[in-house]
């Protein structure tokens, strides 16, 4: 996990625990699972991106 | 896009989880109607309001491997031959069918060699069968097992991903769940606190790189794949 995304993991837990609402709490929490996602899925493409660029055959 | 849910439970106002549902409802596009709550169901009013939504659900219990009796009622009144399919107009071809059932006993059970033996969409057939007749897209199921057991956590998400199963685009892929909180985040960050906005408007500016940053990797990786074509 990088930095950026703790310190994002953290605001939005933060926010989420401020809202009265159980709706509105909901929200942001599932956005943070959402954010989680999109990191692991760009790690995932950033790593298959170096992957199919590291090719010696093509050399 | 609109939304139509119709629920169906013999007694609403005892159930935990469909008082749950309810409260859950997202705030716009959506209309919702309790099947047994009618004096008298009306055929062109419920068929009009079928042909004004995008998506229909049906939303109820399962009770013997069926919906609750109201529900079958219903259809049996309300989906008529003619309007159906008899004159060859399929007036509810192209719209989306979703199923939210929920269940007393857990997702294990709905298995074969599971205490209930059968799957969910095996017991879902008949409804699969009718979105099949009509020309309607058939949704994955949302179903929620044992609802009383959930704790505070599952319950926060389950609020979440039956908005999204009422609204979001189909399939549920990474990309339409960012487009769905995208489109979201504005009114929501609007709807804070004064003291509160800085913090929800830096979070959705990070939620909106990720989401660049991720298409400008699928960009990438797309365009890497086609020159190994070549």
């Amino acid at each position: 996990m990088t930095e950026q995304s703790e310190w994002l993991r953290q605001q939005i837990d933060q926010l989420a625990g401020q809202q009265e609402k159980f709706t509105e709490r909901a929200f942001w929490l599932a956005l943070k699972k959402v954010t989680a996602e999109q990191e692991r899925r760009s790690d995932q493409l950033s790593g298959e991106v170096d992957g199919r660029t590291w090719r010696p055959d093509h050399w | 896009m609109t939304t139509l849910v119709l629920v169906s439970h013999p007694q609403l106002a005892d159930s935990t989880s469909q008082q749950f549902l309810k409260e859950s409802l997202p705030s716009t596009g959506v209309k919702w109607e309790h099947i047994e709550g009618q004096q008298a169901l009306d055929v062109d009013q419920e068929q009009a309001q079928l042909r004004q939504a995008d998506r229909i659900i049906f939303q109820f219990p399962l009770y013997w491997y069926a919906a609750p009796a109201g529900l079958k009622t219903w259809e049996d009144t309300v989906l008529t031959r003619t309007f159906v399919y008899g004159d060859h107009r399929y007036p509810l071809a192209g719209k989306e069918l979703g199923i939210v059932v929920t269940t007393g006993m857990p997702q294990q059970a709905f298995q074969r060699g599971g205490a209930e033996g059968l799957t969910l969409d095996a017991v879902l057939a008949p409804l699969a069968a009718l979105a099949h007749r009509a020309r309607m897209t058939w949704l994955p199921v949302f179903p929620i097992y044992q609802f009383g057991y959930l704790e505070e956590p599952e319950k926060l998400q389950l609020v979440i991903d039956y908005q999204r199963y009422l609204t979001q685009r189909q399939p549920d892929s990474l990309a339409n769940r960012q487009d769905w909180f995208a489109q979201q985040l504005p009114g929501m960050v609007a709807h804070l606190p004064a003291e509160q906005q800085a913090t929800g408007k830096l979070i959705a500016s990070v939620f909106d790189q990720n989401r660049e940053q991720l298409d400008q990797l699928t960009d990438t990786l797309a365009m890497i794949k086609e020159q190994e074509d070549d």
